[in-house]
């Protein structure tokens, strides 16, 4: 008998551009409803890329947290900290004295902690005439602000949700870019199997848009420059995609030790089954066309939930609308499924909220364990004409009603990690 | 695997401004030399804080020959390959796949895993947009028009946290499991500790784990500054005078692998890791806990990891980052562990300052080297121990390690704490 720890999804939440909740993304992405748009948050008008997918509703901030904590806790952090009270009331469980060290945290997240205003503070007194002189910083008016100092550390969301939920176990926030979220996710899987944990809090959060953000993604050319179609400009697998949308978001789970949550009645929406986690070592941007770097990833994913790809009904795929990814995604999928590809449905949620950097693999976990409990597979928006090196079973025109037995989330980020997912539908004996 | 398997240590690599080797760094500390100066990279002769453990001397090339690295890499991913490449050079496992025929090398490269604690620049990042800046006059709308003639197009791919994971992959082929933890202070340690539990839990065959940083910046010393977390000269790890830490840089890297498959190829084994425990105390973002629960916590789950009783441990090196809580409620942990008998205690950031990211890897190392010589380094900083920490068993003089086991404390941002368990066979003269 295989004595390994399984691990229950048992809470979820999420803060994106289609709902400012869980229940409202995944009826925003059954109906295929899109959450791009003309950036708002600040003036894009100059910029070449004017479109993003923003959270509309920035989470109230008397359910946020602690009060004295909000002031630390920049946009992207607040985002998390909403998710991530949704997921745990979700749950029905929360960190108690008793157990708070048996409960871990694994978060991805976002690279770039400082604002606009504070680098052009920084601007304004260190730079006076085009040239860097750091002693403007020792100018009695430059307004070094202590609270900015905490907000801007790699780990002060990591900070803020032991903090506000009294977490005191394992606890880690790693940066893959867009593979972040699904290696976080990954991480607390193996943390609770190595019974380090017995719950763990789990997710990705981000927020690039803005100045710096765009500015970056536009410099590479990995947008799409749709601004007048904005709702069509996110179009995975389509012969005319021309790069992502940038978007923002955090999206949690609550992990649990399989029968602790079984014990308890927990609602176990499925089981996350299975981790493949691999390195391209190919170039910083892209995988090999062949898919090698992500083929490794999914089998050994499969392989670890002990799932074979026959059984495999769903992929959510990485799909970002860029030509490179999506081509080598298909040929990675073709190489993994074999004869089986003609059967599994592939569709990507991107289509609909653009691309959440470190937090699109917690996202989209999120959004395989619903995908298994309502028994259908979310529509890949904006498929017209498609790729003839993407023809796979995509979920095209409207979601699909279907049985889920096991499905896949796929996270391929800039710099070669490669995360793939596996969820296994909870049966009712609870058999492995 | 069992959780409690020893996971071997067949290369190390180190850089810092105490030296370009684990044998220089060793040699400063042993002979009391600190590579705390005035810091060079910026004129600081103005600023109230002004010193730093710079890596000084050593141009890119020296760390990273292929100059096209230097084009879209920054200072701290440089460290962070040298690092690895110094470690993967000294176990020979690139040679040793070099000879495997064409079959059987894929299978290789997807189980060897790497694992990077990262960090560098916050601030000084997104200096390059400055320009940008400066053209438009302040104006959001033209700082749009202006980012594509002012800025580097490959920006973001410079900046990436995860260049090294991702450069030391491409350098050496390795494919599988991997992770870049961005976990402020802790992430060395986190890195190691991660790559050895891959290895035990058989998602891979061996590791490299690296961390790396290069925190001197204008900015980040400024807010430390004023945060009242940096001494004015030295770095002086739980003496009664302290007033602070005092940044380094650079990075540290060991190469893991299992047992099993070091002895078969008979690599040199330096050392192994036996276990490894990480806590947070839920303080928020810089606040510590006065008693040092989590620290006591860690190294319980890393003792338990290890199963090994705390009077197995034969040398402690501490975090002692010179700061005024920290130290304290570090001796209160080591005290609440040890009780009336630890083993001695020391401590190397008075001489390599605190390298951030890059800390908890390059103490390992520096733990494995102290064990293999028999020998206890002492704290040349150390005029007078707190009274409040007493008693405490550190020294300005060596110290001889009681067994042939090190325990190295962890701590960061975060309230985090990891604690590690090392064991390296004494006697040897070389490192």
């Amino acid at each position: 008998m295989n004595a390994r720890r399984r691990v229950a999804i048992t809470g979820i939440g999420m803060v994106t551009p289609v709902g400012c909740n869980a229940p409202t993304t995944w009826a925003s992405l059954l109906a295929g409803r899109s959450g791009v748009g003309p950036i708002r948050q600040f003036d894009a008008s100059g910029f070449p890329v004017r479109i993003g997918a923003e959270v509309k509703a920035v989470p109230s901030e008397a359910t946020l947290c602690d009060p004295r904590l909000l002031k630390f806790a920049s946009r992207s952090h607040r985002f998390a900290l909403a998710a991530a009270g949704e997921a745990l009331a979700d749950a029905g469980i929360r960190p108690l004295a008793d157990n708070s060290h048996r409960w871990g945290l694994a978060v991805g997240a976002g690279m770039l902690g400082v604002t606009f205003s504070e680098f052009q503070a920084v601007h304004a007194f260190c730079v006076p005439d085009g040239e860097f002189n750091p002693d403007g910083l020792l100018n009695p008016g430059y307004p070094a602000d202590p609270v900015a100092f905490c907000r801007s550390q790699t780990n002060a969301g990591l900070g803020l949700l032991a903090r506000q939920f009294g977490i005191t176990g394992y606890a880690t926030s790693v940066h893959t870019a867009c593979a972040s979220g699904g290696q976080a996710l990954g991480t607390a899987l193996k943390v609770i199997r190595r019974g380090l944990a017995d719950f763990m809090l789990a997710g990705g959060y981000d927020s690039m848009l803005h100045p710096i953000g765009l500015s970056a993604f536009c410099l590479l050319g990995a947008l799409s420059t749709d601004n007048d179609t904005p709702e069509q400009a996110s179009r995975p697998f389509d012969a005319t995609r021309n790069g992502f949308v940038l978007g923002e978001g955090a999206g949690f789970l609550v992990l649990e030790e399989w029968q602790a949550a079984r014990a308890r009645g927990a609602r176990i929406y499925a089981e996350l089954a299975g981790d493949g986690n691999s390195l391209s070592s190919y170039r910083i941007t892209d995988s090999h066309p062949s898919g090698d770097g992500p083929i490794q990833a999914m089998q050994q994913a499969l392989a670890d939930a002990q799932a074979s790809v026959e059984s495999a009904d769903y992929v959510n795929a990485h799909g970002t609308s860029t030509l490179m990814n999506d081509r080598s995604e298909c040929a990675a999928l073709r190489a993994v499924m074999g004869g089986h590809i003609g059967k599994v449905a592939v569709s990507s949620t991107k289509s609909c909220m653009g691309h959440l950097i470190s937090a699109a693999g917690a996202v989209e976990a999120g959004i395989c364990a619903l995908a298994i409990r309502d028994s259908i597979a979310p529509v890949n928006a904006n498929l017209v004409q498609t790729d003839p090196d993407c023809d796979l079973n995509i979920v095209r025109g409207q979601s699909r009603p279907m049985r889920i037995r096991v499905a896949m989330s796929n996270s391929f980020g800039f710099g070669g990690s490669n995360s793939c997912l596996v969820f296994r539908q909870p049966d009712g004996a609870g058999e492995p | 695997m069992e959780t409690s398997s020893p996971v071997a240590i067949t290369g190390l690599g180190a850089v810092c401004g105490a030296g370009l080797t684990v044998e220089a760094i060793w040699n400063a500390i042993q002979s009391g030399k600190s590579a705390i100066a005035p810091i060079t990279q910026w004129d600081a002769s103005r600023w109230p804080r002004r010193q730093a453990a710079e890596v000084t001397g050593v141009s890119n090339a020296t760390l990273v020959p292929d100059r096209k690295y230097h084009k879209f890499l920054s200072r701290t991913d440089l460290f962070g390959l040298y690092a690895a490449d110094a470690a993967l050079q000294q176990s020979g496992l690139i040679a040793y796949r070099d000879r495997m025929d064409a079959a059987s090398a894929p299978r290789f490269n997807d189980r060897s895993g790497v694992f990077v604690g990262s960090g560098g620049c916050v601030y000084q990042n997104s200096y390059d947009f400055f320009p940008a800046l400066t053209a438009a006059s302040g104006d959001l709308r033209a700082f749009g028009r202006h980012i594509e003639s002012c800025v580097n197009p490959m920006w973001l791919l410079t900046r990436l946290p995860n260049n090294v994971l991702c450069y030391t992959g491409i350098r050496h082929s390795f494919k599988g499991t991997n992770a870049c933890i961005t976990n402020q202070c802790v992430g060395g340690a986190l890195a190691i500790a991660e790559a050895a539990a891959a290895i035990r839990s058989c998602e891979a065959d061996r590791a490299v784990a690296t961390g790396h940083d290069a925190p001197i910046e204008p900015e980040s010393l400024w807010y430390y500054h004023q945060a009242g977390l940096l001494s004015q000269d030295l770095l002086r790890p739980f003496d009664c005078s302290r007033t602070g830490t005092i940044f380094g840089e650079g990075a540290a890297s060991l190469v893991l692998e299992n047992e099993p498959d070091a002895r078969g190829r008979q690599a040199r084994v330096h050392g192994e890791l036996l276990g490894s425990g990480c806590s947070t105390e839920a303080t928020g973002i810089v606040a510590v806990r006065p008693d040092g629960d989590g620290l006591s916590r860690a190294i319980k789950l890393a003792l338990a990891d290890a199963n090994l009783p705390p009077d197995r441990v034969g040398v402690v090196v501490a975090h002692g980052n010179g700061t005024v809580a920290s130290d304290a409620s570090e001796a209160m942990a080591i005290r609440r562990v040890f009780g009336k008998n630890p083993p001695p205690v020391t401590a190397f950031k008075w001489a390599v300052g605190h390298t951030i990211a890059a800390s908890g890897a390059l103490d390992v190392v520096l733990a494995l080297t102290a064990l293999k010589q028999g020998v206890v380094p002492g704290i040349a900083t150390l005029e007078c121990l707190d009274p409040q920490l007493a008693p405490l068993p550190v020294s300005r003089e060596p110290q001889s390690p009681r067994s042939d086991i090190a325990l190295v404390l962890n701590r960061g941002f975060g309230g985090m704490n990891v604690a590690l368990v090392v064991r390296a066979p004494g006697g040897s003269t070389s490192t």
